[in-house]
């Protein structure tokens, strides 16, 4: 174990960190948030639409709060951070893609749509 | 916005009151007392012999992480017992309540058997929840934290306070399902819950919100604690221990701590949303308002299944440990069991569907989420075949460890089968929910406790410095195997016939005969836990004449951790060793550089001890409680509490401190001198370098270590 770097303040991780990045990301991502909010509360879009803007702010919303809160760049000196956001890229499209053929297979086969009900699609 | 609880509720003692302890009841109440008087005596005698001030400094606030890891160990051994009490209760049950009519008896308002069907209930569902997360969870999360950092030439973690705070969070954990006997109820839906039954309507009590902040707290400690091992073994590795020279032990650590920091977070939400739905009041789980139950289901599996690999991977790991050390070989075919570790590791987060196939969604997912399955018997395979070839051939001993290790790899393949069964759709509709089930996942299980115990024994001389009694060891492994044998061959038959699982009335009197086989085969087990305790005793009476007066406690050893002294100084290793070879031991052992001590000592860095890990742990229980019994109060003033202390402890840091270089030298001669070091040059020559013959208990050649020069630039730092 050496010493020389030891001291956290000079880690680039800190060294990002900055009060105008933190506040740069919260308010981008309260405005993302309101933005969605505001979007699914007054159904301003047709359903699929909907989907769509939504799940744009909120991968908007991630990678605003990985740059500006978690400091997370793909620079030399990130390069763990790097490998780790790389590995999570794939797991994310897993888990999310296969959960939602589930649930569409599921859906085609429990829930039949009936005309005029409120439904979940 | 909160959610309205039924009966009373005041804001300074939230839902509790006196009638939530179940002081009339007749197992529970004697039970309270057991403890209350074993707790007062535990205090007295500490306080008789003046210990206080030895274990504060000494355990309760330390951050080495071999203390830390044997306090996981001892937590995970008191709730394995635990359990497994409450796996007799369920057995005795099954045995005395099987048939028609009822028991004559009323006890407890049973009508058949002795306990009641809500009192069962929460019996299976801590029994679940018990084993697999704060039984074997701790268990092998302590023997990673031991070992792993020994494995790499590491003096300690590479966040000790992160550690001590990972163990004092589930130890809060341990508590909060502790006290849940005592003040109110647990849950009885289950391990994992079922969607809608835990929400407020269908379960108005308590028992639900223990067993959501239960899962959280132990979920919470055991991220924090695969982030420190990650970031130990990327950044702490000795100089010279490259990726390709990484003992299995610690890769298979590496590969369950990627899949528990990426899954964990999927249960914390999963449970985060199920505390919203009972406390705010939302619907993300009941049919209602767009919410939907199996989302529940399918969020609670998607980390169910990393997690069931989390636990097996480290008890593979500690096999191929073993096995190796016992053949007097070097693992047969490294590269394929590290690369198989991380395939089950990637596999593990495409299979979590199997667990409800029966929820409908059609054969092209369920295809998709089998074959995915059966892909894990393939990587899985190469292990198997890997230590059979590690076997084959070998200088076989059957001490008390390697004993277990066989075992494991029986229980591993009944256990590896019957899963290759299920994940067939069409035999998992005809077998799901069965005990056919419950037989094979505690298959798995079993492999992992007896790959545990294994390790236990294998690394008890290195952290002690005394072996643990054979004779002991291999009559508990004998019990224990029989006890495994009557219970569950005889559980596999009732899934066959059809007993689903967690009757607390088993209806049909055919299967009696086949529960008092199972009732037979838990009091095998209750002897095997008396042999345990009896191993223990005697292996501590016996200690002196049982002291290991070498490094390698084994004499055929292969990793690093067998290089330091026995038992490990506090601080590891007295100067950082090179590392030159994959099995540095065996390739010094080999090379006759085993005794070569380094010629000059630097000063070291290491962390100073810190109560503030056992507070925040105490607050988080106080946080789980109060949400528990709604006392907003004492959940507000804990978590302000809690962090407030974080950001104190953050501000303050921990410079640690130097031992110069002259104490560490004179520390590293007493260490020494207490192995009586003059048999640690008793070593055996030829101790097996990879491919090469193995000879671990030759006639001793003395002269031969003489000529041999160690490379120049051996013990640098």
């Amino acid at each position: 174990m050496s010493h020389g770097h030891s001291d956290p303040i000079h880690h680039p991780e800190v060294q990002m960190a900055t009060n105008r990045n933190y506040i740069t990301g919260f308010v981008v991502s309260s405005l993302l948030m309101l933005a969605a909010t505001i979007l699914v509360k007054d159904h301003v879009l047709p359903s699929f639409g909907l989907l769509l803007a939504i799940i744009g702010c909120a991968g908007i919303a991630i990678i605003a709060q990985v740059y500006f809160l978690l400091h997370i760049d793909i620079s030399e000196h990130n390069i763990w951070n790097t490998v780790a956001l790389v590995m999570f890229i794939p797991l994310f499209i897993i888990t999310i893609g296969l959960t939602w053929w589930m649930f569409s297979q599921l859906y085609m086969r429990t829930m039949p749509m009936m005309p005029g009900m409120p439904g979940m699609h | 916005m909160l959610v309205n609880v039924p009966g009373p509720w005041s804001p300074l003692l939230g839902r509790l009151a006196l009638s939530e302890i179940p002081y009339t009841n007749p197992i529970l109440a004697p039970l309270f007392i057991v403890i209350v008087l074993a707790g007062i005596a535990l205090i007295a005698g500490v306080t008789y012999y003046g210990k206080w001030g030895y274990l504060w400094k000494e355990w309760f606030t330390t951050v080495d992480h071999k203390k830390l890891g044997i306090m996981y160990i001892i937590l995970g051994l008191i709730m394995l017992f635990r359990g497994f009490i409450d796996g007799l209760m369920m057995r005795t049950q099954q045995a005395l309540g099987d048939g028609p009519g009822d028991n004559g008896m009323k006890l407890m308002g049973a009508i058949h058997g002795y306990l009641a069907p809500f009192h069962f209930g929460q019996i299976y569902s801590a029994h679940g929840l018990i084993m697999i997360l704060l039984a074997a969870t701790p268990l092998l999360v302590g023997l990673m934290n031991i070992i792993v950092p020994l494995q790499i030439g590491a003096r300690d973690m590479a966040y000790p306070y992160l550690n001590a705070l990972g163990l004092w969070i589930t130890t809060a954990a341990v508590f909060l399902i502790m006290i849940s006997l005592f003040v109110g109820d647990f849950s009885h839906n289950g391990w994992f819950g079922y969607a809608p039954i835990f929400e407020m309507a269908y379960s108005p009590g308590v028992g639900v919100d223990y067993w959501i902040w239960t899962l959280e707290l132990v979920a919470l400690g055991t991220t924090l604690g695969s982030i420190n091992f990650l970031a130990t073994v990327v950044k702490m590795r000795a100089p010279g221990m490259t990726w390709g020279r990484l003992p299995v032990f610690t890769w298979t650590a590496v590969s369950a701590n990627i899949i528990a920091l990426t899954s964990f977070p999927c249960l914390q939400v999963a449970l985060a949303l199920v505390g919203a739905d009972r406390y705010l009041g939302t619907h993300f789980f009941t049919a209602g308002f767009g919410g939907n139950l199996m989302l529940y289901t399918n969020l609670f599996w998607l980390w169910g299944h990393p997690e069931v690999y989390f636990v097996i991977l480290p008890a593979f790991g500690m096999l191929s440990e073993v096995i190796p050390a016992f053949s007097e070989k070097p693992i047969f075919g490294y590269i394929t069991m590290v690369l198989a570790s991380f395939a089950i590791a990637g596999v593990s987060w495409i299979v979590w569907l199997h667990h409800f196939f029966t929820m409908g969604m059609g054969p092209y997912v369920s295809t998709e989420f089998s074959i995915a399955t059966m892909l894990v018997g393939i990587p899985t395979g190469v292990k198997v075949f890997n230590w059979a070839f590690t076997l084959y051939r070998g200088r076989l001993t059957f001490s008390a460890a390697m004993l277990w290790s066989i075992g494991a790899l029986f229980l591993l393949l009944i256990g590896g089968l019957t899963g290759m069964m299920l994940a067939i759709p069409a035999i998992n509709y005809m077998v799901h929910n069965s005990v056919f089930v419950v037989a094979h996942f505690h298959m798995m299980l079993l492999c992992i406790v007896y790959a545990v115990f294994s390790a236990i024994i294998f690394w008890f001389p290195k952290i002690y410095g005394f072996k643990l009694n054979e004779v002991w060891g291999k009559i508990m492994f004998w019990l224990f195997s029989a006890g495994t044998f009557l219970v569950f061959f005889p559980m596999f038959m009732l899934g066959f016939m059809g007993e689903t699982r967690r009757l607390d009335w088993p209806f049909n009197p055919q299967w009696g005969a086949w529960f008092d086989v199972q009732e037979i085969g838990i009091f095998v087990y209750v002897l095997s836990v008396l042999a345990f305790l009896w191993m223990l005793y005697v292996s501590i009476r016996d200690r002196h004449a049982n002291r290991v007066h070498t490094a390698d406690a084994w004499g055929t050893s292969r990793s690093l951790e067998w290089l330091t002294d026995t038992p490990v100084p506090f601080y590891n290793f007295a100067m950082v060793p090179h590392i030159n070879a994959l099995d540095e031991v065996a390739w010094r052992r080999e090379h006759g550089f085993m005794d070569k001590k380094p010629d000059h000592f630097k000063a070291i860095h290491m962390p100073n001890n810190t109560p503030i890990a056992l507070y925040i742990g105490a607050l988080t229980f106080l946080v789980g409680f109060g949400l528990t019994w709604r006392v907003w109060w004492l959940t507000l003033a804990s978590l302000i509490l809690a962090v407030i202390l974080m950001i104190y402890r953050s501000n303050k840091g921990d410079p640690g401190y130097i031992i110069p270089a002259e104490k560490m030298e004179e520390m590293d001669r007493e260490s020494k001198a207490r192995m009586l070091s003059d048999d640690s040059h008793q070593v055996p020559h030829g101790g097996g370098f990879s491919g090469g013959t193995v000879t671990a208990y030759a006639a001793l050649d003395r002269d031969a270590s003489g000529p041999l020069t160690p490379p120049s630039d051996s013990r640098h730092l």
